[in-house]
């Protein structure tokens, strides 16, 4: 972060109408961003140094997305990449991490997708310490004996429930969208018919904030879920 | 639709060296007969022609000695067999004149060879036997050939030839004959077993190479040898025939991906401009709907066109598309649970049925995909209070992957066109849907080099895939 605290983000993005767009939003969001319209000057300023995250569309004049990855990182720079692409079969998804990316996201997307995967980025780039228990209000989890009390009550999760509270947890505060339960819970890299991960939620939510005054999940509309007191 | 039709399976293999040895056994059988019934009448002939020789000669010495004896009478053809007789081992010829009782006149026999009652016909009689003589090396029994004649006065006369050599000539023809054919099966054997063999390698290459392409790699080519022999014309046909299909399949999946990259630019500007109107604040309710509807409504044709956009891909990389060990069981057991929820919503129960463990290799998010497929299109189909079925079996080098329903079903006549993208049956056309699950689960299962097959389950959908696991799995 700079000296007036916030984010800075820089976008590479070829397409002028949607990168003004994302701009607009990103700034509104609170983020300091700058556009680069072609994949040449995007490195340029990318190696320039001084971003939290780069936003790179993967196909770009002169040079492509996963090429100016490949450069940072031989240059030892390991400013985190979000990669845009209209390529959106699963093998590119995987090639697209492979090659160095943090993340993936296929075009078009909602901008409250791209929002919370940059939150969840730019969080990421500031590794958490090693920890074995999770913690929000009165809600606990023990990673070893892989147990959850909320105010002390023990509460009875399944072994998905488990890994979607944990996932939560170690987001906490942050929009999750259903995209990311999906590639991060389940490991699947492809979005269903069916919003299928709601009644998953809906199942967790009733675990652990039924009975309780005030609710823990919440859900955020058009984006997905937050965990927060 | 099943892949394995198209695939060199074991029994094929199998029959196809079966068909190769058939025709290099068959060779050697014709071959052998054939040079085994040449071999017999040469010798056969060779044997007539040396025995009539004999004959010949021995039918003018005794017309010429009845002659003599006619005009010089016996004196006349004792003293020219005394003449002619000096020595049988030279000439080998032998002479017998005998009294009626067979008693030796003269000739160079001891004595007379056989009983004469036998012969007491008045023509010339041919007969065999064995004389003993003493040579260098001892006593020698030496085969001969005669003609026996009554001479008037009924007198004997016996004119032959010792056929020692004949025989011995025959007998080395004989065994010429034997290895003449012996070797000649032994060579034909070898050549036709190495014939075989390069021919079932040739095949085998090419089949090797097939069983790529359709596996996706376009870039394979048939092995051609500088032999210029007809598996070399044969492979450079395919060969070019490749080029083309290549060619046009590359151009095929450039316009696609331009055209897929050119439709989300617009479909994402689109996207963008409404979600920017909705965020005005003072919109009312009927504007806000409409554009939420329109919102969904582009991404369904998002969804589509993402699909189109795997299957066009998953059909034509396949070798490229990265593979990995994957748990087919615990993949569709957590599948499975993460879809019971959802079928419970519907009143549906779902089952996964099957064993901890089932590994093959393949693609982990396509086969996941393709199974979220078939998961959705039950639960989409079967009405409330239904079952559906996801199995999972592995035997020694397939594994089999059921998903099983019993609801409405697909007619036995519309099973195999609805694997094609875009078809739908005539009653579903009401619902949503692209059309595009069942035939991207082919796409994947055509990747795998799996067989899909649909069929019923009595009533329901019996989707029944069947994957090669590869000998070290």
């Amino acid at each position: 972060m700079n000296a007036s605290g916030a984010v800075r983000l820089l976008l590479i993005e070829d397409d002028l109408e949607a990168a003004q767009y994302l701009v607009k939003g990103l700034r509104e969001a609170g983020y300091a961003i700058e556009h680069s319209p072609d994949g040449r000057d995007g490195l340029e300023r990318a190696s320039a140094g001084g971003y939290n995250l780069i936003i790179a569309d993967r196909q770009l004049p002169h040079l492509d997305g996963l090429s100016i990855i490949s450069r940072l990182r031989e240059d030892k720079d390991a400013t985190p990449v979000l990669i845009l692409s209209a390529l959106g079969t699963v093998d590119d998804r995987v090639r697209g991490l492979k090659a160095g990316g943090d993340d993936y996201l296929t075009k078009p997307f909602a901008l409250a997708e791209l929002l919370a995967r940059i939150e969840a980025l730019c969080r990421r780039s500031a590794p958490a310490p090693e920890t074995t228990r999770l913690k929000i209000a009165d809600l606990e989890l023990d990673l070893l004996s892989r147990r959850v009390t909320r105010a002390g009550r023990p509460i009875d999760l399944t072994t998905k429930e488990f890994q979607l509270l944990e996932f939560m947890m170690r987001r906490a505060g942050q929009v999750v969208t259903r995209t990311m339960l999906l590639e991060g819970v389940w490991n699947l890299h492809f979005d269903p018919q069916t919003n299928i991960t709601d009644v998953h939620m809906s199942r967790l939510r009733n675990a652990i904030d039924k009975g309780f005054s005030h609710p823990l999940i919440h859900t955020v509309r058009g984006a997905g879920y937050v965990l927060r007191e | 639709m099943s892949a394995s039709d198209t695939q060199t399976t074991p029994q094929a293999r199998r029959r196809m060296r079966l068909s190769t040895s058939r025709l290099a056994v068959l060779f050697v059988v014709i071959f052998a007969a054939g040079v085994t019934l040449a071999l017999t009448a040469v010798y056969f002939l060779t044997a007539r022609v040396l025995d009539k020789e004999v004959d010949t000669v021995i039918t003018s010495e005794v017309n010429n000695l009845v002659d003599i004896y006619a005009r010089g009478g016996l004196l006349q053809l004792t003293a020219t067999l005394h003449r002619r007789a000096d020595g049988w081992g030279r000439s080998g010829a032998v002479y017998l004149l005998a009294e009626p009782n067979g008693y030796p006149i003269a000739g160079n026999l001891a004595r007379w060879p056989l009983n004469l009652s036998a012969y007491n016909n008045e023509f010339n009689d041919w007969v065999e036997f064995e004389i003993d003589a003493s040579e260098a090396g001892g006593v020698i029994s030496h085969p001969v050939r005669a003609q026996i004649l009554r001479l008037p006065g009924n007198r004997w006369l016996l004119v032959g030839t010792d056929i020692l050599e004949r025989r011995r000539l025959a007998s080395r023809l004989r065994i010429a004959m034997f290895w003449g054919v012996g070797s000649s099966v032994l060579l034909a054997t070898l050549f036709g077993m190495s014939y075989s063999r390069r021919i079932r390698r040739r095949v085998r290459a090419v089949a090797t190479t097939c069983e790529s392409i359709m596996a996706g790699d376009l870039s394979q080519r048939l092995p051609v040898a500088a032999a210029h022999d007809e598996f070399d014309a044969l492979g450079a046909a395919v060969n070019r025939m490749l080029e083309t299909i290549e060619q046009q399949t590359e151009m095929l999946r450039t316009t696609f991906d331009s055209a897929a990259h050119d439709l989300r630019g617009p479909l994402y500007r689109a996207r963008v401009r409404i979600e920017e109107s909705l965020q005005h604040e003072g919109l009312d309710d009927n504007a806000r709907q409409t554009m939420e509807a329109t919102l969904e409504e582009l991404e369904r044709v998002q969804r589509t066109l993402g699909m189109l956009l795997q299957i066009a891909r998953t059909d034509g990389r396949g070798s490229e598309v990265p593979t990995e060990e994957v748990d087919v069981a615990a993949l569709a057991r957590e599948l499975v649970e993460l879809y019971q929820p959802e079928a419970g919503t519907c009143d549906i129960t779902l089952e996964f049925i099957g064993a901890d463990s089932s590994v093959t290799r393949g693609n982990r998010q396509l086969l996941a995909q393709a199974l979220v497929n078939l998961i959705e299109n039950a639960i989409k189909y079967v009405p409330r209070g239904g079952r559906i079925e996801v199995k999972v079996q592995r035997a020694a080098d397939q594994l089999t992957l059921v998903v099983a329903d019993n609801g409405p079903g697909i007619p036995a006549e519309e099973r195999h066109r609805i694997l094609q993208p875009f078809a739908r049956l005539e009653r579903d056309r009401e619902r949503l849907g692209s059309g595009l699950g069942l035939s991207l689960v082919a796409a994947v299962m055509r990747l795998h080099q799996a067989s899909i097959e649909l069929q019923d389950n009595e009533p329901g959908l019996r989707v029944r895939c069947v994957l090669p696991v590869p000998q070290d799995l």
